[in-house]
């Protein structure tokens, strides 16, 4: 049991039904995860990666959406997977950090009890070893003074704290599988690593596998051993951290590199932005997605859509039709 | 506690108002007393008799004075006092709102909760449009057609049901006879509470903690009671507030139609009779009594919603 | 009366149906009323009977060709009334929302729009007015000036509506008026009237047309009631209010007498309702969270 991947997603396609057409979110997602392993899916806002995230733990809306394709976490389907069903993965075997933990946490509720509530429903504990779990927990995830904060309301805690007590409830009843949708975005920079590092820290000790979605390539660079790009809800890109920081071949992956401001460029660098705008999904051109922004498209590029093909290194594929070129090392030329 | 002297304030000011509203009011007291043939002496006699010859701010004083004693005075036209006619006509009107409460939230909360699960679902179509028809039929209407009804069914005569009983004397026809006018109060608050509570549940469970309950694998029942509801509950009390706080008056016409003698039937009455005094105590006590009401509701939803008090 | 809580409630709170199709139900409902104002302005050259006229040969009669809904208690024909009683419900409706609106509103939109001392004072006082049921106050002005017509039945309704309709216009301008783009025009220095004309004005008309439609069944409601405490317009002045007040008495004879005067005033109700809060659902553009 212990050999087969945690998670397998085949062609994965998430479509909503919305007031201008159908909207194809995630237009074909193939990936898996081992267990353990820390993989990271980046992309721009519209990218379709929250979607996917979503879609993956069997949480999107339940009206207007329709998925087609295949998840399969630890042997369970997500895919066509009745309410209740899916009730029974959740937060035992899957469990998810939001990216908002001011919206995500119950306003008007304790975060104690909030706590609780996953360990006395879900693993049927009684109040008073919820209790003393839940402080444990709190104290598990960095949080000073468990005892006083059992009590708190979400209001009175600082975004970091609020973001750690997300991770408690999600680790209450210990998942396999964690997935951090953008669990830093919108705090501060220092508290952003304290919170990755808590997640890399909990992943070693709780054995569990985690996705990082995320738009921040700083955040996936030295946390994640493989790397998913996503692009108009596909992948374009995807292989181990080191062979895409290092060696891609896939121009959006360069854009994107090279888009994020480095400390080490010198002051006064203009930042580089990628020209033009992510495409309509509702109104997708034919051909690569990407092709209208990019540098070297060709007229193939524009025609048809290039599928996943893989490169020289193990386990790294990209979609281009006019990839950058390597040398023989496979460094890039 | 800022509040509480606001509500004092207001209360002042109304009770100022109710006074000179009877006061401007054409209709002398001393014809109504003394009869037409009153000579311009006797008047005097009896403006001077009862002071209403002193100017105008000293005789609400005086009046105030006796109101906060529990005066309200003695009505001229019956003798009994003002305050034994409220006290006696009071409690029928809480009765009935009490009861219609009861009944709107009985049924508003669990058929909300409902739509809010499955918008725009067959259920949720169906309660929209009847509410919506139900919302646009004025309350002495369905009293009348429930009469015609009732006397077609029971063939009793159409004058109605049973008339009022006192709940002391036996508490099922008490009940009974109450029936009618809370049921018909009832239909006007239970489309309030359920469209405003549905839209409300709609919007929470938008919202993302919703979705982390979803994931913490919470069943579809103990996340809409345990969560949704208890942020909805405040627009829900919000309603509440300013729907019982009408409902004071608009029950007065169902009331009079009925013939059940609460606080409508009593100022109707009055009217009817040129009973002032009456009239000014009913006024007074009906005003002060739904500014208290949305007082202590503005108070519930602060208890409730932590949020609120923090802001 | 629940209806203009109800609609208060949802003007304060938002709708969650943004952008929302006015749909054929609606243009059924601006026909119904279309064809009900109609008959009242011209009902005198339409070819009904005389309201007033008593047959004696068709007392309590059920509707036939003659009388098309019937006869009343005293041979008069039904159809007629109704036809003619619509002049009192919707002269009321509408005479006494244009006193409310003409005042309430401008008031209300200035209050909002200047703050400070004109709109804490106002805006107490108006609260305080509120405060003071409506319809008891209605009540017991219309039962001590006598004698009745229909031009005192309209001011005192309308002056009554004064606070509701202020109190509503201005919590809608208020949250117009903090929007950013309010405060942009501000700042690029557009005079008071141009920012009230062109930019709180379009926004909040959808609101007022709506409450104003409401308004209107509110106060044809009213009517109602007052009809059934002999407050209304003198008999035999036909109303809907007081035509089926008068049978009440006589519910198991003449059941017609009932049934189409309240089926006027309902279904008159009820496609104001409808077309009140479809104005609101359609135009309020708020975003959509997806």
């Amino acid at each position: 049991m212990s050999d087969e991947k945690l998670l397998v997603v085949k062609d994965l396609k998430t479509t909503f039904d919305t007031a201008n057409g159908l909207l194809p979110a995630v237009g074909g997602v193939s990936f898996d995860l081992d267990r353990n392993e820390t993989l990271g899916i980046v992309g721009e806002s519209g990218s379709g990666k929250t979607v996917l995230s979503r879609t993956i733990m069997g949480l999107q809306p339940r009206t207007k959406v329709s998925v087609t394709g295949s998840a399969v976490i630890d042997g369970f389907e997500v895919v066509g997977a009745s309410e209740n069903d899916k009730r029974k993965i959740w937060g035992t075997e899957v469990a998810m950090v939001f990216q908002d933990p001011m919206t995500s946490l119950n306003p008007v509720m304790r975060i104690g009890k909030q706590i609780d509530e996953a360990l006395r429903v879900r693993l049927g504990m009684d109040k008073a070893a919820a209790k003393a779990r839940a402080i444990e927990l709190l104290e598990l995830v960095g949080i000073p003074s468990p005892q006083e904060r059992y009590d708190a309301y979400p209001g009175m805690l600082s975004g970091g704290m609020r973001q750690r007590v997300v991770i408690a409830i999600a680790l209450a009843c210990s998942p396999k599988l964690l997935m951090a949708d953008e669990p830093t975005t919108g705090l501060d920079v220092t508290i952003q690593a304290q919170i990755l590092n808590l997640l890399d820290e909990l992943k070693d000790r709780l054995k569990m596998s985690v996705i990082l979605v995320t738009h921040d390539l700083g955040v996936v660079a030295t946390r994640t051993s493989r790397i998913v790009v996503m692009y108009a809800g596909r992948i374009v890109e995807t292989g181990n951290t080191r062979d895409v920081f290092y060696h891609h071949r896939m121009p959006y992956t360069k854009a994107l590199l090279e888009s994020s401001p480095k400390v080490s460029n010198h002051s006064h660098t203009r930042l580089v932005t990628i020209p033009g705008r992510p495409p309509n999904l509702l109104n997708l051109p034919d051909g690569c997605a990407f092709a209208p922004r990019c540098s070297y498209a060709t007229d193939q590029c524009h025609l048809v859509r290039p599928e996943l093909e893989p490169s020289s290194e193990p386990g790294h594929t990209f979609a281009c039709w006019n990839p950058l070129p390597v040398n023989e090392e496979g460094a890039l030329a | 506690m800022k509040r509480l002297v606001l509500l004092v304030g207001i209360v002042f000011i109304i009770s100022v108002g109710s006074y000179y509203l009877i006061h401007l009011l054409p209709g002398d007291p001393a014809v109504v007393v003394l009869g037409f043939g009153a000579t311009p002496a006797a008047k005097a006699a009896f403006y001077a008799q009862v002071g209403l010859n002193k100017p105008f701010y000293l005789q609400y004083f005086v009046w105030m004075g006796h109101v906060l004693h529990g005066n309200l005075g003695t009505s001229f036209i019956t003798g009994d006092t003002v305050l034994s006619k409220i006290r006696s006509a009071l409690p029928i009107d809480l009765e009935i709102i009490f009861l219609s409460q009861i009944l709107a939230f009985a049924a508003a909360i669990p058929a909300a909760m409902r739509s809010a699960r499955k918008p725009d679902g067959v259920v949720d179509r169906i309660l929209g449009a009847s509410s919506f028809t139900l919302l646009s039929i004025p309350p002495y209407i369905i009293v009348v057609f429930a009469v015609l009804l009732i006397s077609i069914k029971l063939g009793l005569a159409a004058t109605g049901p049973s008339a009022y009983v006192g709940f002391g004397t036996s508490p099922l026809n008490n009940l009974e006879s109450l029936s009618l006018p809370a049921v018909t109060l009832a239909i006007g608050s239970f489309v309030v509470y359920y469209r405003v509570l549905r839209s409300d549940l709609i919007a929470t469970l938008q919202e993302e903690f919703i979705t982390m309950a979803r994931s913490k694998g919470l069943s579809q029942r103990r996340i809409m009671w345990r969560h949704a509801f208890r942020p909805s509950s405040v627009a829900l009390l919000g309603a509440a507030s300013v729907n019982i706080g009408g409902l004071l008056a608009a029950g007065f016409v169902v009331q009079y139609l009925l013939a059940i003698p609460g606080l409508g039937y009593t100022l109707i009455a009055a009217i009817n009779n040129d009973d002032f005094l009456l009239v000014q105590g009913i006024v007074l006590v009906v005003s002060v009594g739904v500014v208290l009401i949305n007082f202590i509701f503005d108070f519930i939803i602060n208890v409730v919603d932590p949020r609120i008090s923090r802001e | 009366m629940s209806n203009v809580r109800l609609a208060e409630i949802q003007i304060l709170e938002g709708s969650r149906k943004k952008g929302e199709p006015l749909g054929i139900l609606f243009w059924i409902c601006v026909g119904w009323i279309a064809l009900n104002v109609f008959v009242a302005i011209f009902a005198n050259v339409l070819p009904f009977q005389n309201p007033l006229n008593e047959d004696f040969t068709a007392l309590n009669a059920a509707p036939s060709l003659h009388h098309l809904f019937g006869a009343d208690d005293l041979g008069r024909d039904i159809l007629a009334r109704v036809a003619y009683g619509s002049r009192v419900s919707i002269s009321v409706g509408i005479g006494a929302m244009i006193i409310g609106f003409g005042v309430g509103a401008p008031l209300g939109m200035l209050a909002a729009y200047r703050r400070g001392r004109f709109d804490a004072i106002l805006t107490t006082v108006m609260y305080v007015m509120l405060a003071f049921p409506a319809i008891i106050a209605t009540i017991a002005v219309l039962s001590f000036w006598t004698p009745r017509s229909l031009t005192k039945i309209i001011i005192v309704i309308g002056v009554a509506s004064i606070p509701l309709v202020y109190r509503v216009i201005r919590t809608a301008t208020l949250s117009v008026a903090t929007k950013d783009y309010v405060v942009a025009a501000k700042v690029q220095g557009a005079t008071d009237r141009r920012i009230l004309m062109k930019e709180l004005l379009p926004n909040i008309a959808p609101i007022g047309i709506s409450f104003l439609l409401i308004g209107i069944a509110t106060v044809v409601t009213l009517e109602g009631a007052l009809a059934f405490l002999g407050l209304s317009v003198t008999p035999p002045t036909p109303s809907w209010g007081n035509m089926i007040n008068e049978a009440r008495t006589i519910l198991q004879t003449n059941p017609w007498l009932v049934i189409f005067p309240s089926l006027a005033l309902c279904l008159f109700l009820l496609c104001l309702n409808f077309i009140g809060d479809r104005i609101r659902t359609h135009f309020d553009v708020t975003e959509v969270k997806l």
